[in-house]
């Protein structure tokens, strides 16, 4: 068997990243895979593909165990950023649009490259001795590789792709995402800032919820220089924010974004949505709770008076809720229904139910059954925004049986024939 | 503005879902003789094929709690019977469900009732026809006119799925015409509307 052939083309994908190896040896370890260890020849290739990649630091090139490799010369065509595919090498022209620290003395530099059709994070080795890129510039770059890092694609920079700045003057105007259509990765937005929450951290200089007419997403900057804060209630570009992904919930991060700020107003969706059926589930953690009274806190606390970042605190703040099911037969829909809601739809006012927790021998949960009593199983209507899968219920009311419907649906029954 | 959206999984996949719960009336409940597991998974819900071609893990009843026994001593658990316009569900609750066992054991019947609860078909032994109870999660008083809401919410799904029967056919309806050939749901037609026609006004 002539092996000449595969070896030539294994050496000319490196010969294109700019690396020089011996023909003759790959010829001699494909004989070696194939001959003695009666290894298929494709998975010869590229296992050896592979071995050189890592002997000259450099990701292995992606391409099937079987695919056609002898088409493709390298593989590095020119693409759309969009267009990227992780373990494919590409060609692209891009501006660089954010420069972050590097976070590792490999890395030389790492941000994010944009095209007017996306944008992708890169990162640039220190091994690869390529010349230092500027934020806001435009550049060719030749002969870099795709792959995939946390998840989210990644642009990596070895030894073998060529930088080219580009001179003439391109502009380059990006176009806001829906929220609703995020994807993991790189994204830009048209949002309002709707609601500023708690930093949660102590490197975390800002968080809260960016809405536009499509839905909400949440937000945070973390802690840097020069890093400022967003301004309640205002509408902002936000272009180049990294879309994380968690829990299968996304969230923005904002510290390599482009922000800009604009006078327009947003009507903020939110999710409104109005749900009917019947509760199916009051959950553990419904009727009466306290609530942790350091500012800006809120948390509900155990039954020992704990809040999870403040501790022990004796002097906590009641508060009722319901954390339950609304299901109507097709699909059951996680509500939290708040206080003042609570109290209408119970009849059970926060003052009863505290006299209740206080002298019932049962305490807080003479509250919970009570409350399960007056609304399990019974048809309900709720309103309210719809976060993350779950309705926060702001208005809600008990269904009236329908006459009208009644007679429909006998009209409906009876009328079809049978 | 995503680098590659063809790639990433959709937004909500792998989160899990409450399975809903099905309304059925006991007519059509007492005929189901087939259940199932999605999946290999030994967390996988099981689920009873209703005749009318729709599979249902949990359902929601709302009838009268005529009777209410204990059984058993080590294992002790309560039986009950609950009626709907159409007929009698098997409901019961065991010390598996100490929640569900002690809200039963608090109703003296006669009373209207909400159940949610999870169905499953029972054979004492195989001579014995199969019985279809229902494993109460939770229980509740209610009045009349819930009664009266869920036949008609009852009534209103059962036809959607009568209708739906005889269009497109999804891989439970196929199912559904394989596992009981002998059974026509337009029958269920006619059980809804009787079920509702008992509703005074």
């Amino acid at each position: 068997m002539d092996y000449s052939e595969a070896a030539n083309r294994i050496s000319r994908k490196f010969a294109s990243g700019g690396e020089t190896p011996d023909v003759k040896k790959i010829e001699g370890k494909l004989k070696r895979l194939v001959d003695e260890f009666g290894v298929q020849p494709s998975e010869a290739e590229r296992s050896v593909t592979n071995e050189l990649a890592k002997e000259f630091n450099l990701p292995a090139p992606g391409f099937g165990t079987t695919a056609g490799s002898t088409g493709k010369n390298g593989g590095t065509e020119e693409k759309k950023i969009a267009e990227g595919v992780p373990g494919e090498w590409v060609t692209i022209e891009g501006k660089i649009v954010a420069l972050a620290a590097p976070a590792s003395p490999s890395i030389a530099q790492s941000g994010i490259i944009a095209d007017e059709s996306g944008a992708i994070r890169f990162v640039v080795w220190a091994k690869s001795n390529a010349p230092a890129m500027a934020d806001g510039s435009w550049y060719r770059i030749e002969s870099a590789v795709v792959d995939e890092y946390k998840g989210v694609a990644n642009l990596k920079i070895h030894s073998g792709t060529t930088i080219k700045e580009i001179t003439e003057d391109r502009s380059l105007i990006p176009t806001p995402t829906p929220i609703k259509d995020l994807r993991p990765g790189i994204g830009g937005i048209r949002a309002k800032f709707v609601q500023e929450w708690d930093a949660s951290h102590e490197r975390m200089l800002q968080s809260g919820l960016l809405g536009d007419e499509t839905g909400t997403i949440k937000f945070v900057i973390w802690k840097e220089p020069g890093k400022e804060k967003l301004v309640p209630g205002a509408v902002y570009n936000i272009f180049y924010a990294q879309v994380d992904e968690f829990n299968g919930r996304l969230s923005l991060n904002l510290n390599a974004a482009t922000i800009l700020q604009e006078e327009g107003e947003i009507e903020v969706s939110g999710g409104e949505a109005t749900m009917t059926g019947a509760i199916v589930h009051i959950a553990p953690g419904s009727g009466i709770i306290k609530r942790c009274p350091v500012e800006g806190c809120n948390r509900a606390l155990s039954r020992q008076n704990y809040c999870p970042v403040h501790e022990i605190q004796p002097k906590f703040v009641y508060d009722l809720r319901i954390k339950g099911w609304l299901d109507d037969g097709e699909k059951t829909h996680n509500v939290l229904i708040q206080r003042d809601v609570v109290e209408s739809l119970t009849g059970i006012s926060l003052a009863q139910a505290q006299e209740i927790a206080e002298n019932n021998p049962l305490g807080m949960d003479e509250v919970f059954i009570q409350m399960r009593e007056k609304i399990l199983g019974r048809y309900i209507q709720c309103s309210g925004r719809e976060i993350d899968g779950r309705l926060l219920v702001n208005k809600c009311e008990k269904i009236a049986f329908s006459t009208a419907e009644h007679t429909a649906l006998l009209n409906r029954a009876g009328g079809a024939p049978s | 503005m995503s680098t590659n959206a063809t790639d990433m999984p959709a937004r909500r996949e792998g989160q899990f879902e409450r399975e809903p719960a099905r309304r059925v009336f006991a007519a059509e409940l007492r005929e189901c003789r087939y259940q199932f597991k999605d999946g290999e998974d030994e967390k996988s819900p099981t689920f009873v094929l209703l005749p009318s071609g729709e599979r249902s893990n949990r359902i929601f009843i709302v009838g009268t709690l005529t009777e209410k026994t204990r059984q058993g001593e080590q294992n002790m658990f309560y039986r009950g019977r609950v009626v709907d316009p159409t007929g009698t569900f098997f409901v019961m609750a065991g010390s598996y469900q100490p929640e569900a066992m002690q809200q039963l054991a608090k109703i003296e019947p006669p009373q209207f009732v909400a159940v949610i609860g999870k169905a499953s078909i029972y054979q004492k032994d195989p001579a014995s026809a199969p019985l279809v109870s229902v494993r109460v999660e939770s229980i509740n008083v209610v009045d009349k006119e819930t009664r009266d809401q869920w036949v008609l919410d009852t009534a209103k799904h059962t036809l959607d799925r009568v209708d739906a029967f005889t269009k497109e056919p999804t891989p439970d309806i196929l199912k559904a015409k394989e596992q009981y050939p002998t059974i026509d749901p337009s029958l269920f037609r006619k059980i809804a509307y009787d079920a509702l026609a008992q509703i005074k006004m």
